[in-house]
């Protein structure tokens, strides 16, 4: 039987791929037939994932996505990608009033600029393969945004609008890119942003999901769906993946 | 900047408006503080941050219960 539900043959560059959602995608799409180039800052964690990882071939690369001499590095050891996941990126709660330009560029230098340097110093140095995928992490806070949450919120809205770009200016190399916008996921990021709720209120947030909170596992199968050839005709899309809390709004 | 009590408390009472100026006392509940909110918590935190270099974890909060205690807390993190 033939199924376009895989990873066969592809290469693949993730970016956060130490913990949370970039751990969990890394390690799926590897069962899925894919060859993994592993991006984070500590080598000791990205040793870790790496080590599991099922298959041969894969490799890590240590990079510090906001330092530009190690992303040029980090560009110029990739091999030819067929495939591309943005996991990486921090959430620092501050109330509007408190935000200062270090706070703000705080959240956009991990969130957005070193997304759209990453992404663009690979197509300049030609590093992206033809019918290649790409897939950003965004958040549902991309158009439903928290308190404390603005400059998470908008350096999310900003990736999705950088997506749709990359769709547009690449289709006719057959390159997609979409954006995923996971609600609420259990990972350490999640456990950093709830720091300031009480877990009452956490509760009674949780209790608006209908199918539950999200996993790390939820949200890397859809990642690997949009890798693969069976999201063929899919690109500039933003999944939202709630577990129906919207649904009532 | 020197972190002291009256400084801190004349802080909380200036960020969170909700709190008549001179009736927040050292022994007070922050949590009755009136229509406290999580929003409460996330200037709280963004107070520490930003005018004492400490950082606060919500855990943090949920372990003291007095203005004192919170200023306690953050005595203890300043970077």
């Amino acid at each position: 039987m033939s199924t376009a539900f895989h990873l066969n043959n592809k290469i693949i560059l993730i970016t956060g791929s130490t913990s949370g959602i970039g751990r969990e995608t890394a390690i799926k799409c590897a069962e899925m037939g894919a060859t993994m180039i592993l991006t984070g800052r500590n080598t000791e964690r990205l040793n870790e994932t790496l080590k599991a990882l099922k298959g041969t071939g894969h490799k890590s690369i240590a990079c510090d996505l906001l330092n530009e001499a190690s992303l040029k590095d980090l560009v110029s050891s990739c091999s030819q990608l067929d495939g591309l996941v943005h996991c990486a990126g921090l959430v620092k709660p501050f109330p509007v009033g408190f935000l200062t330009k270090p706070k703000i560029d705080e959240t956009l230098h991990s969130n957005f600029y070193s997304v759209v340097e990453l992404t663009s110093a690979l197509f300049k140095a030609k590093k992206i393969n033809d019918k290649a995928s790409l897939v950003f992490m965004s958040s549902i806070s991309g158009q439903h945004p928290h308190k404390a949450g603005s400059m998470y919120a908008a350096s999310k809205a900003a990736v999705e609008a950088f997506s749709k770009t990359v769709a547009l200016e690449y289709y006719p190399k057959g390159i997609r890119s979409n954006c995923i916008s996971p609600a609420m996921v259990k990972t350490p990021m999640f456990d950093a942003a709830s720091e300031g709720m009480s877990q009452e209120s956490m509760d009674a947030h949780i209790a608006k999901y209908p199918l539950g909170v999200g996993y790390p596992e939820d949200v890397a199968n859809s990642v690997i769906f949009l890798l693969s050839p069976a999201s063929r005709w899919i690109t500039g899309i933003n999944l939202l993946m709630d577990g129906g809390l919207l649904l009532e709004y | 900047m020197t972190l002291t009590l009256e400084s801190f408390i004349a802080k909380l009472e200036e960020e969170i408006d909700t709190i008549p100026k001179g009736s927040l006392k050292p022994d007070t509940n922050y949590r009755d503080i009136k229509d406290w909110s999580s929003m409460h918590a996330l200037i709280i935190i963004a107070l520490a941050d930003t005018d004492y270099n400490a950082v606060l974890t919500g855990n943090d909060l949920r372990s003291c219960n007095t203005v004192s205690e919170l200023f306690n807390v953050i005595k203890s993190k300043i970077a």
